[in-house]
C-alpha cells in the first residue's frame, strides 16, 4: 500500500486530473480511478468513523465494569438537567435568581461529585487514591451529596 | 350652690382666658401716659378682648420686661416716643432676646417724631431698614384724602389688604366691605429686605413716595429718593421662626380715635366714606399679639395599613420597608377666642414628607373628615414605604406668611426584611422549573444510590486482565 500512495501523490500533480484537495487522498485508493475518487473516498471516511465510534463503544462495553457505567448514566442525565435548567434561566429570566442558583448549582454539584466517585473508584486510578476504599469513597459520595441537598433545598427557601 | 359658684368662676376664667392664644400682659410704651387718651379707642378694644394693658414711659424706673430671666410681659406695643434712646431697659438687644422668648412686638412710626435708635437697631437687625434720618413722610398725589389734605396729600387711602397671593390666608381682609379705604395719615414707610420671615401688610401705591419734609421740601433729586411705591412697606409682619411675631405700623395716627371715627373722601368723588381703620387695627394688632393665625399640632399618629401584628400599634418606633403606612396629623387654628379646625387656604396644599437625608415621598396630606371636629381638622395621607432601610422622618414642614410655623418631625427607624419574611420559592411560579431541577437531582440520586447498592462489584481481576 506505501508505495502506491506514494506513486499516486508523484503523480496527480503532473497529471493535473485530481479536483480535489491532497488529504483525503488519505486512504487506500487506487491512483488510476481518479473520478471516482472523491465518491468513494468520503463513504471510506464515514465508515471508518462509524468504525471508531463502534469500536470505542464496543470497548467501553466491554471493559468498563457496571458500577462505573451506572455513574456514567447519571452523569449524563445531570448534564441534560443542568442544561435545561440554564435554557430555562436564559429564555425567561432569572426571576427568584436564588431559585435558579439553588436549582443550577444542585445539578452542578451533584455532577461533580459524582466525577469524584468515579475516579475513585476506578480501578485505572487505584494508585492515586491508596488509602482510599471504594466502599469509603462511596460514603463519602452520600454524605457530601446530602449536605448538597440540605443546602440547596434551604437556599431555594 | 357651691358647684354652681365653682362653674361660674370656671366659666369666667374661659372668658378672662379668650383672648390671645399665649397671653394677656400687654405692655403699651408711651411718652406720656396720658397720652393713651389719644387711642382710647384701640387700647379699649384689646381691654375688651381681656388683655390687661400696663402703661410705661421709656424713662420710668421700673419698667423692664424680664423679671428673674422669664418675660414679665407676653406682648409690648411702642407708640412713638420723642426721646432719641429708649433707655437700658429697652435696648435693642433685650428686645431681640423678648422675641426669642416668644414675646410679640408691635412697633408704631411716625412721621412727626423719629423713630427711637433703640428700635431702628431692633428692625435694621431683623433687615427691616427705616430712612436713615429714622423717619419720612409717605405722600401720594393720587390717593389721598380730599377732605383733610387737600394740599399736603398726606392722608393715604388705602385698599383693604388683600393677599398679596392666592395661596395666602387672608387674616386682614377677609369680610371687608368693598370701597372701604384705610386712612394713613402722616406715617412713615419702610423697605423690608428679601427674607422669607418677612411680610409686607399693606403696601403703597404705585404713586405714593417717602421724602423727608425737613431736608427735601424744596426737590427732591431721584438719587436719594428712599422709596416708591409697592416697594415701601406701610404696615409691615415679620414671624420668626420661634413664630414670635412682630408688626410695623407706619402711622401711630392711623390707630387713633381720631382716624377711626373720621369720614374720607377719594380724589374725584365726593361722597364721605368712614374709614376701616378700627377693624385694620383690631386686625394688625390680633395678628401681631397671637390671636388669629395661629396653629397647633393636637396630635400626630402614624400606623401600620396591613393587617397582622402591630396593626393596633399607634406611632410604633420600627417599620419594615415596603410596608403600608398611614400617617394622620390634627391642626387647630386659634381664632380670636377659640380653637376651630384648621383648613388650608385654597391653592395651597399641606404635604408630608417621609425623608432620610432629602424626601424619598412628598405626599399630599388629604382632610380626614372621620377623625375632624369643630375644635380640629385631621388630615391623612396613607403610603407605602420606599425600599430602602434607615433611619426616616415623617416631617409635616408648613410654614406660610402669617401662619404659625408648623415642623412637625416623627423619626421612625424602616429595617430591612428579615430572612423569613421573603415569599417562599414555591409561591413564585417562575421558580417551579429550578425546583424540578433540584427535585429531579436528588430523585435521579436517590436511585442511582439504590442501585449502585444492589449493583455487584466488577470483578476486579477480570477488569485487569482485559484492560491489559
Amino acid at each position: 500500500m506505501a508505495p502506491k500512495r506514494h506513486n499516486a501523490r508523484d503523480i496527480t500533480p503532473s497529471a493535473a486530473a485530481t479536483t480535489q484537495a491532497g488529504p483525503t487522498t488519505a486512504g487506500t485508493v487506487p491512483a488510476t480511478a481518479a473520478v471516482t475518487k472523491p465518491y468513494r473516498v468520503s463513504v471510506t471516511t464515514k465508515d471508518s468513523w462509524a468504525q471508531v465510534v463502534g469500536n470505542v463503544w464496543s470497548h467501553y462495553l466491554k471493559t468498563t465494569p457496571q458500577r462505573t457505567k451506572l455513574i456514567d448514566v447519571f452523569m449524563a442525565f445531570l448534564i441534560v438537567v443542568g442544561a435545561l435548567q440554564f435554557l430555562y434561566c436564559v429564555l425567561a429570566g432569572n426571576y427568584p435568581f436564588n431559585a435558579f442558583l439553588s436549582g443550577f448549582s444542585a445539578t452542578v454539584g451533584q455532577f461533580v461529585l459524582t466525577a469524584s466517585l468515579r475516579m475513585q473508584t476506578t480501578e485505572a486510578n487505584k494508585s492515586d487514591f491508596p488509602s482510599v476504599s471504594p466502599e469509603r469513597a462511596f460514603a463519602d459520595y452520600v454524605v457530601c451529596s446530602l449536605i448538597l441537598h440540605f443546602f440547596c433545598v434551604n437556599f431555594i427557601n | 350652690m357651691k358647684s354652681f359658684l365653682s362653674f361660674s368662676l370656671l366659666l369666667l376664667a374661659t372668658l378672662v382666658s379668650a383672648i390671645s392664644s399665649t397671653g394677656d400682659r400687654l405692655l403699651a410704651v408711651l411718652d406720656d401716659v396720658a397720652e393713651k387718651a389719644t387711642y382710647s379707642k384701640f387700647l379699649g378694644d384689646l381691654e375688651s378682648r381681656g388683655f390687661k394693658i400696663t402703661y410705661e414711659t421709656p424713662k420710668s424706673e421700673s419698667l423692664s420686661l424680664f423679671r428673674l430671666g422669664e418675660r414679665k410681659y407676653d406682648h409690648v406695643i411702642f407708640f412713638p416716643t420723642k426721646a432719641k434712646g429708649l433707655g437700658p431697659n429697652l435696648t435693642p438687644n433685650l428686645l431681640v432676646q423678648f422675641l426669642n422668648q416668644k414675646g410679640n412686638i408691635l412697633l408704631t412710626l411716625s412721621s412727626e417724631v423719629p423713630a427711637a435708635t433703640s428700635l431702628v437697631s431692633l428692625l435694621t437687625e431683623l433687615d427691616i431698614t427705616l430712612p436713615s434720618d429714622r423717619t419720612g413722610l409717605v405722600v401720594d398725589h393720587f390717593n389721598h384724602d380730599v377732605l383733610s389734605a387737600a394740599d399736603a396729600h398726606d392722608v393715604l387711602l388705602l385698599p383693604v389688604p388683600r393677599p398679596a397671593r392666592p395661596d395666602v390666608a387672608d387674616l386682614f381682609a377677609s369680610g371687608a366691605p368693598a370701597d372701604t379705604p384705610i386712612a394713613f395719615p402722616r406715617g412713615a414707610g419702610v423697605l423690608l429686605g428679601a427674607g422669607p420671615l418677612l411680610t409686607p401688610i399693606v403696601r403703597a401705591p404705585a404713586t405714593a413716595y417717602l421724602y423727608n419734609p425737613k431736608e427735601q421740601a424744596e426737590v427732591l433729586a431721584a438719587d436719594e429718593l428712599f422709596g416708591a411705591g409697592a416697594q415701601l412697606a406701610l404696615v409691615a409682619g415679620m414671624q420668626a421662626r420661634n413664630s414670635a411675631r412682630l408688626a410695623v405700623v407706619g402711622s401711630a395716627e392711623m390707630l387713633s380715635d381720631k382716624w377711626f371715627d373720621a369720614k374720607v373722601t377719594k380724589v374725584g368723588e365726593k361722597k364721605e366714606v368712614p374709614t376701616y381703620n378700627r377693624e385694620v387695627a383690631k386686625r394688625v394688632a390680633g395678628w401681631a399679639f397671637q390671636e388669629t393665625g395661629v396653629l397647633k399640632v393636637n396630635w400626630v399618629e402614624h400606623r401600620l395599613n396591613e393587617a397582622g401584628p402591630g396593626a393596633n400599634v399607634s406611632n410604633p418606633a420600627m417599620y419594615r420597608i415596603k410596608n403600608d403606612v398611614t400617617y394622620k396629623i390634627s391642626l387647630s387654628q386659634w381664632d380670636w377666642d377659640k380653637w376651630t379646625g384648621f383648613t388650608v387656604p385654597a391653592n395651597d396644599d399641606l404635604q408630608l414628607e417621609f425623608s432620610m437625608l432629602s424626601p424619598f415621598h412628598r405626599l399630599h396630606l388629604a382632610v380626614d373628615a372621620a377623625h375632624s371636629s369643630p375644635e380640629a381638622t385631621a388630615y391623612t395621607a396613607s403610603f407605602k414605604l420606599p425600599d430602602q432601610h434607615g433611619i426616616f422622618n415623617f416631617k409635616v414642614n408648613y410654614k406660610r406668611p402669617f401662619l404659625t410655623n408648623i415642623e412637625e418631625k416623627n423619626t421612625v427607624s424602616v429595617r430591612h426584611m428579615a430572612h423569613d419574611e421573603w415569599p417562599r420559592s414555591y409561591v413564585i411560579s417562575g421558580a417551579w422549573p429550578w425546583i424540578a431541577g433540584i427535585g429531579a437531582t436528588i430523585t435521579a440520586w436517590l436511585a442511582f444510590v439504590a442501585v449502585w447498592m444492589f449493583s455487584k462489584p466488577a470483578d476486579a481481576r477480570v477488569v485487569l486482565k482485559k484492560t491489559q
